[in-house]
């Protein structure tokens, strides 16, 4: 039997590689969704990642850190919060 | 509520709801601006056994990147506990609620907090400077600047 192709649609699903918790901390939506204020997950919304290994919806955490009570901690392990540069 | 943290609390309540922590249960909350949350100690402290407290939480539109204003409220039947770090206007003294918040501290993590701080307690007594801190005290409890100086009880 021969097949010819007329069209085809690709389809890819994609996921944060980030297998820790899987919610993000701080507004308790997956991290393959959007903070509050977003509307498109992905690079729009980015996961931002301590050295300490906590990570949260990037848009969050700012939230947190531009707040003078947060004290630049991270709200997981309130060590300072540095983020991981690998 | 600006922000957009609503959902959140949604589902905090759905969870306060239907996975309910031992001794904690949702009085009232009919809206994202004040619930009821009714708490009891689960040891047998003499203190507190046999009694049901309620917290009312009252949450700004910044939750959970600022804290909810948290304390005590008496109803019919309904005491405020004794305790050396709760006031007799139901103010707490409690780090997690001030200085010591986190956004991802929950109504339920807070609960059980304050759960576990009466179930620890063997001082069947208000703070010392109760009488002083009632009479000026500011109407939110997050407008005292508590010390929050002993860890022990």
């Amino acid at each position: 039997m021969k097949v010819t192709i007329d069209k085809w649609i690709g389809v890819s699903t994609w996921h944060w590689n980030h297998a820790q918790d899987e919610v993000c901390g701080i507004c308790r939506v997956a991290f393959d969704g959007t903070c509050p204020t977003c509307k498109y997950p992905g690079d729009d919304c980015p996961l931002i990642i301590g050295e300490c290994k906590h990570a949260f919806h990037m848009h969050c955490l700012l939230k947190w850190l531009t707040t003078e009570s947060s004290k630049g901690l991270c709200p997981m392990c309130r060590r300072r919060f540095k983020t991981a540069t690998e | 509520m600006i922000g957009g943290f609503t959902k959140r609390l949604g589902r905090e309540l759905n969870d306060l709801k239907n996975n309910p922590a031992v001794g904690i249960s949702v009085f009232q909350a009919n809206d994202f601006r004040i619930w009821l949350i009714d708490i009891k100690v689960m040891d047998d402290n003499p203190i507190y056994a046999g009694k049901t407290f309620r917290l009312q939480f009252r949450f700004a539109s910044s939750y959970p990147i600022e804290a909810p204003e948290v304390q005590f409220v008496a109803s019919y039947g309904i005491e405020i506990p004794v305790h050396p770090h709760i006031y007799s206007n139901g103010h707490i003294c409690l780090d997690v609620l001030g200085s010591g918040w986190s956004p991802v501290q929950t109504v339920a993590s807070v609960a059980m907090s304050i759960q576990s701080m009466l179930a620890g307690n063997d001082r069947n007594e208000r703070p010392p400077d109760d009488a002083r801190y009632v009479a000026h005290a500011p109407i939110s409890p997050k407008n005292t600047r508590f010390v929050y100086h002993d860890d022990t009880v």
